[in-house]
């Protein structure tokens, strides 16, 4: 398990990534420091998938990109049944889905307050 | 740089294509077009083969040595072009350098792919693995996934609804009835795609373009030698071709396709032309949002404003800028390296006036756009009627 969802912040520029490119997308600098992309984030865009992929039983299967702010966005997996655009929601890890016999694990993100 | 001139062209019927494999379908778009262009006699130089999974899907590699081999082009430079889904479109700008550069005279271009043997969960996990590895792919992204993301983007934030897509797959239906080509050939009215089955909300099945078999090719040479050959030569003007980030969340804004504007812009600067000079486009509607959101990032339309030239019949047959009268993506198919190539083939009948019913009238200057991923790599084309 890990213990928090990370970014990799420039140490040249101070941008940071989700996922790490070997190579920053602003000035191309080659050293990373791995940060925590927070605790709080807001739901953009959101879809529910009925069509589901291989590993995931049943559907919908609920997808997001949430915003940390500062440009930085993560895509995953929404726990919830009624997701708004706006929504806050935290970084929770859990299982994503099976790929073969292998259990994929990863952050997936909940309502911030539980209703 | 010499200019370049598409001198003959041919495509297979696109659907599904039973008894004849991924091979005899290039086999036949590449005899077509070789024949279409005269050049039957002749010694091609090279041979671009557009594809994207034929290793996965068929059990074949090195395709383009097995193309070569079966209708003796040999002893031609010949390769397969691997792109995504814009592998066709990528084909055809290396055989454009290729002549372009002086390298070539004599070129052949060739896309196909054979897909509808596998299981649809087979190929929407291959298609898949076009995303990020571990920040979309394992969360279980799908394509469709991904064009209902940038769906809802334009939903909030452009007023764009769900009868914008039904929509355009209406128009893009009602085209490819006018194409004998086309793998759909039966018409979709606004209330029964607002009534087929959801596979990620807001996108309905009916806003999604069907899994097809199918190959296209063009013969291409130098502009000065053009007229040797061919009554009609059509002028590869200009070509446009760049690349984004790969997450959708990544990109500066995510309802924006970057790699569309910059491709476009280079092939519009090359071409030494403008948005309102072109008469006819072909874009990479894979997903009705698609056409809509490059029609915008080409800079055909303001952004935010593409749904409402749908909506007044802009891009209709008979409209000011008629898109995708092929049917596009969704309704002519997509077998995925053959796209990019039958989009090009489709322009040539259509500034040669020879796309009979479908025929967009007087057009002379056309638009091609092509996807090589979820819109972080797109290959554009400009193509121009001589004479």
């Amino acid at each position: 398990m890990q213990e928090r969802l990370t970014g990799f912040k420039c140490k040249r520029c101070g941008r940071v990534t989700y996922p790490k490119h070997e190579r920053c997308l602003s000035c191309r600098g080659t050293e990373f420091e791995e940060v925590g992309l927070g605790d709080e984030c807001t739901l953009l865009t959101y879809t529910k998938l009925y069509a589901l992929p291989e590993g995931i039983e049943m559907p919908p299967l609920t997808l997001g990109v949430v915003d940390f702010g500062g440009g930085v966005r993560a895509l995953g997996q929404i726990i919830s049944d009624d997701p708004k655009i706006g929504m806050k929601l935290r970084p929770v890890w859990g299982k994503l889905r099976k790929i073969g016999e292998e259990e994929m694990y990863g952050f997936k993100f909940e309502p911030a307050e539980k209703g | 740089m010499r200019d370049v001139a598409i001198i003959g062209c041919g495509m297979t019927k696109f659907g599904r294509i039973e008894g004849k494999n991924l091979m005899d379908l290039m086999v036949e778009a590449s005899l077509r077009a070789i024949d279409d262009a005269g050049v039957g006699e002749e010694d091609f130089d090279s041979v671009y083969v557009g594809n994207m999974m034929a290793g996965e899907l068929t059990h074949q590699t090195a395709i383009a040595s097995a193309l070569v081999d079966r209708i003796n082009l040999i002893p031609a430079a010949a390769e397969r072009v691997e792109n995504g889904p814009a592998s066709g479109a990528s084909a055809v700008k290396n055989g454009f350098l290729a002549v372009a550069s002086g390298a070539s005279d004599l070129v052949l271009v060739a896309g196909g792919e054979k897909m509808t043997e596998a299981d649809t969960d087979v190929i929407t996990d291959l298609v898949s693995t076009m995303t990020h590895p571990t920040a979309e792919y394992v969360h279980g992204v799908t394509l469709p996934a991904m064009a209902a993301l940038l769906t809802r983007l334009y939903m909030e934030r452009y007023g764009l609804t769900e009868r914008h897509l039904a929509m355009v797959a209406v128009k893009n239906h009602s085209n490819a009835m006018k194409n004998p080509y086309a793998h759909i050939q039966r018409p979709c009215t606004v209330e029964g795609a607002m009534s087929s089955v959801m596979i990620a909300d807001p996108l309905r099945l009916y806003y999604a373009c069907p899994i097809s078999d199918g190959a296209a090719a063009v013969v291409l040479c130098p502009l000065e030698k053009a007229k040797e050959f061919a009554d009609k030569p059509v002028r590869i003007a200009g070509f446009g071709h760049a690349s984004d980030v790969q997450t959708l969340h990544e990109r500066e804004d995510p309802a924006v396709l970057k790699s569309v504007q910059l491709a476009s812009q280079r092939a519009f600067e090359m071409a030494k032309l403008k948005p309102k000079d072109i008469d006819v486009v072909e874009t990479h509607d894979a997903f009705e949002i698609l056409e809509i959101v490059q029609s915008e990032d080409a800079g055909f339309f303001e952004k935010g404003k593409g749904h409402l030239a749908v909506e007044k019949g802009v891009t209709a047959l008979d409209g000011e800028l008629p898109i995708n009268p092929s049917g596009g993506l969704k309704a002519r198919g997509h077998p995925v390296g053959a796209t990019g190539v039958a989009q090009i083939v489709e322009l040539v009948w259509q500034l040669r006036g020879e796309a009979g019913e479908r025929q967009v009238k007087g057009a002379k200057r056309a638009f091609a756009c092509n996807f090589g991923g979820f819109g972080n790599n797109t290959v554009i084309h400009i193509l121009e009627r001589v004479g």
